[in-house]
Order: C-alpha cells, then sequence, then structure tokens
C-alpha cells in the first residue's frame, strides 16, 4: 500500500462508464485496486503524484465483460490438454484432426476433444463412420463433444472402454443411436449416454490438481484476452471449486468467479452434486470465489429433440407425431430446489431450452415468491431464447434473469439444426431480445463456453444488435431482425446487468467511485464503429482490481 | 396423490403417546394398561423395567415380548419401528395373538413425533395396514408451561397434538393451570384438552381419536373443529374479540405473559371454511408445494373437502409437515355440514402465505383464516 493518493491514473480516454446515465469519462484514479476519481480530466489533478500514468491517447475504455454463464474449466482443460477444432469443419476434417493428433498421442491413450457440428449428426450416425474414426484414430479411443456439448461421437475403443455393447440399454433420458440392421452402437451418444464414455475416459486420464488450477488459470487468460472480467461457472464440480479456492489463496485470481453447484450430475463430469456439494461449499468460498448459485437441468436441446416444448416437434420416424419433449423435473421438484436454494441464500440457474421448460421454471419461482414475498436473490433462466408471448412478462414481474447464451442469436449450424426439429417459423422465433427489454426483464449475457468455441463476447455484443452472423455465414439472412437491440442496452446487458444477475453490482460491473476497477481498453470505440465491424474489437488490456491481467502484443 | 379408499375394517389404528420428559406420560401408560378389558391392545413401549408392570405380567415369553392379565400385550421395539409392526401383523395371522385391535406406542420424551408419524402415514409396508388413530400429548400442570417455552421438543410434541392431557392437575393451582392452558393454545388451538389427576386416564381419553370413529363414518376434522370452539370459549377467556382477522405479523393483542412468549416460537393455529366446492386437482397441487416449500414448518394439517367432482363424497386430508397421509374418500359426509375445513398448525408461516397461495394455486376464491383457538364459533366463511 503506498501513501500517495493513487496507484493508477488514467488519462486522455473516452471511459463508457455504464452508470445508468450514459456518462462518459475522461479520467480515472484507482487506488487499492478501486475507483477514487472518475470524470473530466480535472478531477484526477490531485491523484497523479506517486502515481502509474498511462495517457489512454483517446482510446476507449470500458468496464470489464461479465460472463454470467460458461464452464471455464472445461474449456480450460480443453484448451490444454485435449484436441480443439471449430464446429464448421467438414468431416474429412474432422477426421484429419484426429489423425494428426493420433500421431501425437501414444497407443491406447484417449483423444478428447470438440466441437463437432451438431447439423451433420446423421452424417456420423453410420458403422461406417465409426469404422472410419476407429482408423483415423489407430485404434486409440476417441470422444468428441459436439457444438451443444450434449451430444458425443466415439469409437469402438471408447465404447469398448464404457462398456457399451448392442445389448446395453438406453439411459433414462439419453439414447446409445444403433444402426438399424444389426442394432449395433453407431458410436453417436445423444445426452445422458454421453455419461458412459466421459466417466471412462475421466477415469482413464485424471488431471492432477496442479493440472486443474492450470485449467482454472488459462480459462481465465483467455477470458481476460476477451476482457472479461467476472464470470459465473454454469456447472462447477467440487474439484473446480477447489482449483479456483487454490488460485484465491494464491492470489492469482485474474476473474471474480462465480460457481454454480449442479443439483444432479450433468453427465458429462462427475462427483458430488446437490446437497452433498452444497455441505461443503463454504470451504471453496474465498475473496474472488463466490458459490452462491445451484444449476438444475430442466431439458436438453431443440436439435436432439431434447428440450421441452409446448407444441410438438415436425413429426419424424424415431419420435413419431406429437413428440413435446419432456423436462426432468416437476414442478414440485423445482419448488424444493429453489425454496430450499433460498434457505441458503442461494440463486437457481435453470437450464431451459424449450418453451415448456422455461414455462415450467417460471411456475416455479412464482410459487418460490408466493410462499417467500420479495428477495435479493436472483435467479436465472438460462439459454432464455425460446419463449411463450405470455411467458416474457413473467421475467420482470418475478425478477428472473434472462441468462443469454450461448451467442446463437444470428444465423447458425444450429439454428439451422433446430429448423430441421421445430420447423421454420416456430425455429425463428429464437431469442425475443427486444420483447425481453421491453417487458423489463434483466437480460445478462453469456457465452456457454466452451459451448461457444471462444467466450468472445464482441461476437455476441454484434450479433444482438444486428441479428447476422458476425463471421459473414449465411450472408443476407437474419434471424427474427424485430429483437435486434441498441448499442448502449447491449453493453449493459454484456457489463453491469451481468453483474446484478451474479449480485457483484456493488462492487463492479460498472466504472463509479468506490467500485473495483475492472476495466478494459479497446482498439476502437464502438460507438464510432459500424455495426457490421463491432464483432473486429480487440481488447489491447484488462485490468482486474486495478492490475493489469491482460495485454495485447 | 390420489384419493384412495382404505376400509378402516381393515386396517389397525396407532396411537402415538408422546409427552416432555418427566410429563407424567409413563405413569398415564401404567394407568391405562393396568385397567380391565384391553384385550386386543398391544403396548409398544420404551422398556419393561420402566413403567413398573411387573405385577401385571402374566407371561414374558420373550426379552421383548409381555402378556398383561387384563390382555394387554406389551412389547418393545425390535429394529424399526415399520418392521416391529409389520411382525405383530404376522403373529397375529399366525395366531400367537389372539387379537390384534389397536396399538399404542409410547416415545421417548425428547422425541420429535413428526417421524414416527411419517412412518406410519407413508411407509409403503403400513399403508391400508395400519393407520393413526391420534397423537396423545402429556404436559405438566406444574413445570409444563416453563418446559414448552424452554424445550423445542415440547411445542412441538403440543402442535402435533390430537389430544392434550395435563397431568398433575391436582399438584397446580387455577392460575397455573390458565396458564399453561394459555400457552399450551398458543401452540395448539384445536385439540382438546383433558386434565388428568394422578395419572388417571380411561382408554376414551386415548383411543379412537382418528380420522374415522368406531363405527368408521366420523372423521376427526369435525371433531377437532367443533371442539376448537368449545375449547376456544372454556380456555380463552383473556383473549380479545372482534380486532378481525389476524396475518400473523404480531402476536394477538391481550394475552397473558405466557401466551405471548409461546407466540414468539411462530407456532399458531388457524382454521378455514370454504362453501365453494374445491377442484381436486388444483388442492392437492398445492399440498404438493406446501410440502415443498414449507414442509417442515406445516406441523400438522387437517382437512374434510368438498371437491367438485363429487361433492357429496368428501375427501380427507391429513399431513405432518412434508408427509401427507394419502388422501381418503369417504362414502358420505360425516354431519349436514357439507362445507370444506382446513385446519393448520404451523410455524412461522403467516396466514397470509396460505390464503394467498390457496387463492393462486388450489384455485380457492378469497379464503380467509382465522386463529383456530381464538373463536371456533366464528370460523371464517367465504363469501359471509
Amino acid at each position: 500500500m503506498s501513501t500517495s493518493q493513487a496507484d493508477l491514473v488514467l488519462r486522455n480516454g473516452r471511459i463508457y462508464t455504464v452508470n445508468g446515465n450514459g456518462d462518459w469519462a475522461e479520467a480515472m484514479a484507482v487506488k487499492d485496486g478501486k475507483i477514487v476519481a472518475i470524470g473530466s480530466e480535472s478531477v484526477i489533478s490531485g491523484y497523479t503524484e506517486g502515481a502509474e500514468v498511462i495517457d489512454l491517447d483517446g482510446k476507449m475504455v470500458m468496464p470489464g465483460i461479465v460472463d454470467v454463464h460458461n464452464h471455464h474449466f472445461i474449456a480450460g482443460a480443453s484448451d490444454l490438454f485435449e484436441l480443439r477444432f471449430l464446429p464448421s469443419l467438414s468431416y474429412e476434417e474432422v477426421l484429419e484432426k484426429v489423425r494428426e493428433r493420433a500421431a501425437q498421442t501414444e497407443p491406447g491413450g484417449w483423444i478428447i476433444g470438440g466441437s463437432w457440428g451438431s447439423n451433420f449428426a446423421d452424417r456420423l450416425n453410420s458403422l461406417e463412420a465409426k469404422k472410419a474414426l476407429d482408423d483415423a484414430a489407430g485404434g486409440r479411443p476417441v470422444l468428441l463433444r459436439d457444438d451443444t456439448y450434449h451430444n458425443r461421437w466415439v469409437n469402438t475403443a471408447a465404447l469398448a472402454a464404457a462398456g457399451i455393447t448392442r445389448d446395453t440399454a438406453d439411459p433414462e433420458q439419453g439414447e446409445i443411436l444403433r444402426d438399424p440392421e444389426t442394432g449395433e452402437a453407431t458410436g453417436v451418444l445423444l445426452e445422458t449416454a454421453a455419461a458412459f464414455v466421459e466417466r471412462a475416459a475421466d477415469e482413464a486420464q485424471p488431471l492432477t490438481p496442479e493440472q486443474q488450477r492450470e485449467a482454472a488459470s488459462s480459462a481465465m487468460a483467455t477470458l481476460n484476452s476477451f476482457g472479461v472480467t467476472a464470470f459465473l461457472d454454469a456447472a462447477c464440480m467440487e474439484y473446480m471449486m477447489a482449483a479456483l479456492k487454490g488460485l484465491d489463496d494464491r492470489d492469482e485470481m485474474t476473474c471474480w468467479a462465480g460457481a454454480c453447484l449442479p443439483a444432479t450430475e450433468p453427465g458429462f463430469i462427475f462427483g458430488k452434486v446437490g446437497k452433498e456439494l452444497i455441505a461443503v461449499k463454504e470451504q471453496y468460498r474465498g475473496k474472488h470465489v463466490f458459490p452462491d448459485f445451484i444449476k438444475i437441468f430442466l431439458d436438453g436441446v431443440p436439435p436432439a429433440r431434447t428440450a421441452a416444448f409446448v407444441e410438438p416437434y415436425v413429426p419424424d420416424t424415431i419420435h413419431g407425431c406429437c413428440f413435446c419433449g419432456a423436462t426432468k423435473m416437476t414442478v414440485p421438484e423445482l419448488v424444493r430446489w429453489v425454496g430450499d436454494a433460498e434457505k441458503e441464500g442461494m440463486g437457481v440457474k435453470i437450464h431451459c431450452a424449450g418453451d415448456a421448460a422455461v414455462l415450467q421454471a417460471l411456475d416455479a419461482f412464482e410459487v418460490v415468491r408466493s410462499f417467500n414475498g420479495p428477495t435479493e436473490i436472483k435467479h436465472h433462466v438460462a439459454h432464455a431464447s425460446f419463449i411463450r408471448e405470455e411467458d416474457i412478462m413473467r421475467f420482470a414481474e418475478l425478477g428472473v434473469v434472462a441468462d443469454l447464451c450461448p451467442i446463437i442469436w444470428y444465423p447458425t449450424p444450429i439454428l439451422e439444426a433446430t429448423k430441421a426439429a421445430l420447423g421454420e417459423e416456430r425455429a425463428e422465433r429464437f431469442w425475443p431480445n427486444k420483447k425481453l427489454d421491453e417487458a423489463g426483464a434483466l437480460m445478462a449475457s453469456g457465452s456457454d463456453w466452451p459451448v461457444a468455441p471462444q467466450p468472445d463476447p464482441w461476437d455476441g455484443i454484434e450479433g444482438m444488435i444486428t441479428r447476422e452472423n458476425p463471421s459473414g455465414a449465411y450472408p443476407g439472412q437474419s434471424l427474427w431482425k424485430e429483437q435486434a437491440l441498441g448499442l448502449e442496452k447491449v453493453l449493459e446487458i454484456y457489463t453491469i446487468n451481468a453483474a446484478k444477475a451474479m449480485r457483484i453490482d456493488e462492487f463492479t460491473g460498472s466504472l463509479e467511485s468506490g467500485k473495483f476497477a475492472d476495466f478494459i481498453v479497446l482498439d476502437r470505440n464502438l460507438f464510432e464503429t459500424p455495426e457490421k465491424d463491432l464483432a473486429d474489437t480487440r481488447v489491447l488490456k484488462t485490468f482486474f482490481k486495478g492490475r493489469k491481467v491482460f495485454e495485447r502484443t | 396423490m390420489t384419493s384412495s379408499q382404505i376400509s378402516p375394517d381393515r386396517s389397525i389404528p396407532v396411537t402415538v403417546l408422546t409427552g416432555f420428559l418427566g410429563s407424567g406420560k409413563t405413569t398415564v401408560l401404567n394407568r391405562l394398561l393396568s385397567r380391565p378389558g384391553l384385550d386386543g391392545t398391544v403396548a409398544i413401549i420404551n422398556e419393561f423395567g420402566e413403567i413398573g408392570l411387573d405385577h401385571l405380567l402374566i407371561e414374558k415369553s420373550e426379552e421383548s415380548f409381555a402378556l398383561l392379565d387384563n390382555g394387554c400385550v406389551c412389547c418393545t421395539i425390535r429394529g424399526d419401528l415399520s418392521q416391529t409392526l409389520v411382525d405383530l401383523k404376522t403373529r397375529f395371522a399366525a395366531g400367537e395373538l389372539k387379537a390384534l385391535d389397536r396399538i399404542v406406542i409410547e416415545t421417548t420424551g425428547l422425541a420429535d413425533p413428526a417421524p414416527i408419524l411419517h412412518t406410519l402415514m407413508a411407509d409403503d409396508t403400513l399403508i391400508g395396514r395400519f393407520h393413526i388413530d391420534g397423537v396423545v400429548v402429556t404436559v405438566d400442570a406444574v413445570n409444563g408451561a416453563g418446559t414448552l417455552t424452554n424445550h423445542a421438543e415440547s411445542a412441538k410434541q403440543v402442535a402435533v397434538a390430537d389430544r392434550l392431557l395435563v397431568t398433575k392437575a391436582d399438584l397446580a393451582d387455577t392460575d397455573a393451570i390458565n396458564a399453561l392452558i394459555r400457552g399450551v393454545r398458543a401452540h395448539n388451538g384445536t385439540a382438546p384438552i383433558r386434565m388428568v389427576s394422578n395419572g388417571e386416564v380411561g382408554p376414551e381419553d386415548i383411543f379412537e381419536l382418528g380420522l374415522f370413529d368406531a363405527a368408521g363414518k366420523s372423521p376427526d376434522v369435525e371433531r377437532w373443529l367443533h371442539e376448537a370452539a368449545a375449547g376456544a370459549h372454556d380456555h380463552d377467556h383473556g383473549q380479545s374479540k372482534g380486532h378481525g382477522h389476524d396475518h400473523g405479523h404480531a402476536p394477538e393483542g391481550a394475552h397473558a405473559g405466557g401466551h405471548a412468549h409461546a407466540q414468539e416460537g411462530g407456532i399458531r393455529s388457524y382454521s378455514a371454511i370454504i362453501d365453494d366446492p374445491v377442484d381436486w386437482a388444483a388442492f392437492s397441487h398445492w399440498l404438493e408445494l406446501v410440502a415443498a416449500m414449507r414442509g417442515d414448518d406445516m406441523l400438522r394439517f387437517k382437512g374434510i373437502v368438498r371437491v367438485s367432482d363429487h361433492p357429496e363424497r368428501p375427501i380427507v386430508v391429513h399431513g405432518v409437515q412434508h408427509v401427507f397421509h394419502p388422501p381418503q374418500m369417504l362414502e358420505q359426509w360425516p354431519s349436514d355440514d357439507h362445507r370444506t375445513k382446513l385446519v393448520f398448525i404451523v410455524r412461522d408461516i403467516p396466514a397470509e402465505t396460505i390464503e394467498t397461495t390457496l387463492a393462486k394455486f388450489a384455485r380457492i376464491e378469497a379464503p380467509r383464516l382465522r386463529p383456530a383457538a381464538e373463536d371456533g364459533r366464528h370460523l371464517s366463511r367465504v363469501n359471509a
């Protein structure tokens, strides 16, 4: 602690404060990690002595991005230890990636990675494809996740390691796809069926505690590089919290980290869940680590027809004519979880991909509000994207957060796969962001990384404004253009609103005196950038509590 | 939950006798078991030595089983309660027991009676074979008021009682007894209270308190509500009237100190009468929600419900905390009064919460709760 008035002073900048009044500042002074002065150049005059002074040279500064929905650890571990490829890769390109990886992997070693595009599940669902994967891997076990993270493509050795034979029954809420003639598993595993092979891989190649800390640390470094300074892990197991707490104890955190403790085992990560996990949460609470949420997986995803809808899916041979999907809990079961969570002071984040799941989650929240009255606790509907018109108002009425993720509010392969499942008209009533905003809902942004290949907020920010694919894919197409939002609103969704959703807005999420100096320096002024270039925004520097944790070189 | 009908002929009534340490429970049991004509009664007790029945023992066939000279059989628990009960049925079927008409279970003084009641209501091996006849709770006229104030276990025992026996009434003065009754009423506004001197009780004080009377017709709720009125009239003279309906935000006015103090524990009784028929699906959904949200605090709930699908055949509901007895449909109404009646004994649940959630989720129009002990003769009526 120095005796000077400030440790760090920023001047000559375009500082967008997100303070609720649309205010801009030119300069800011930081002491002991907190903002002590912000405003025009004159406000920092008494602070420069003894402080590091940064001339921003007119660059735009804004609060650090808050990501209310990611799987930081899985992504970090995947980046460090697994095979990563983009879901836009073709079938042949995926096989080539596996072939390259196999060459660097010892015989018998697992090849784990992703993500393949969920739109070519049909292509993978055959014995020929499985044989091709066997050959590419040289017989090594392979486990490849799709871009929704709910489904897997595995090969013969992986099926054998997991003990899956043609006699293995489908698990509840999951399916082992099979060759229609022989009944042999093709290697495509839907939803909970993924757990068989995930568990086998996890047991065969567990990470050491040091590797686990590396995974969390690497994830935060990636997040910082995109401008993120706070995140909420949407399914945080005990070893993930331990990794974060381990880093916090070493003073190596570069983000605020919230944790959602899964109520039930998600199927791709393993260990204590529910009450057992809640019972140990306090030992992982740290200065920067908050285990204050519970996660419930209420349904699956639309392309795999595992999401729960009020109206039926388009008929197909497997599900017949009137299949709506199903939720995994009843309203009274949800009510019990949410009621118990409130007794612990915890919020609940409920995965709801279909409108029936959203409806059921809102019903449960309404019951809890009726019994418990108003609360400061924030509950989240995750992936709030297919919502019945009459339920949109209820987000605001019940104070429920609309967690917007993954970043697919524009044409993507997932939208195409969703059209096949729901029909074009319904599939395009996707992400009613404008309606939610008009209804007064608290909307908060997430990435769902690694479901999104990168936790890239700039892609999401452009997409929320244009409703077109920022990469240039699907040219000339947009998704429900009327639901576009303006930049000011979108930046709130990515900063202060997300901080409110995590209940950390008292000390971060905007640039105001008294709050921590969690901010980013950008390569451009977003308000002077054409909409279609917003995704190209690069973060030059990221500061967490006044300390530089990322600088672009 | 589905409505089911259980023949009272086949199901054996079980009385749970509880009471705080030193409240005279064992004396009551000793006097009861010394009465003639208890053939067919089985008492499940903690230990033989404790109740001093040696002089009555005819035959102690094995460590945990004994026959008394009045025909009563005493046994101690082996394994768990449900196993012990199932074992009695087996012995009866095998002819080892001549008769098995009713059972009384003595609990330890510190026991929370709720788990025993849950076992009796919800254990698959017991449903349809045994049912709760009643919960009888002893409170001590000399020390009871203090015990109630200082021990949460005692307060909970009183709250779940169907009948309260005030013991050692001969040893306490009128003021002490009145103070105790006020304290008891604060926790349980409806259970009939009987004064007991020298442990003298008869079977009529203990048995046939349950959902069905001996004739299998009169649900206890009727009697409960009736007694609530009488009880309030007899014992609550000090209570203020006409202050309207209480929303549970503050202790009711004009009570004696002991009463007010008990109120701080937050245990209250409420009742409601509903004129219009009730949508059973919505009502049972509401029961599930209450169990999920406030199960721990719904100490006792009873009701007789007029359902819209079959208004001539009421459904009897009965719950202890988050466990509800399978609802039972009666052949007919036990009296001319065919209105839905609900009684709640709750801890820290405002009446308003019950009212708003009943309206919202059970779709009952403007339900109004009254403190059950306030004045049962003026139980609220919807649209009145």
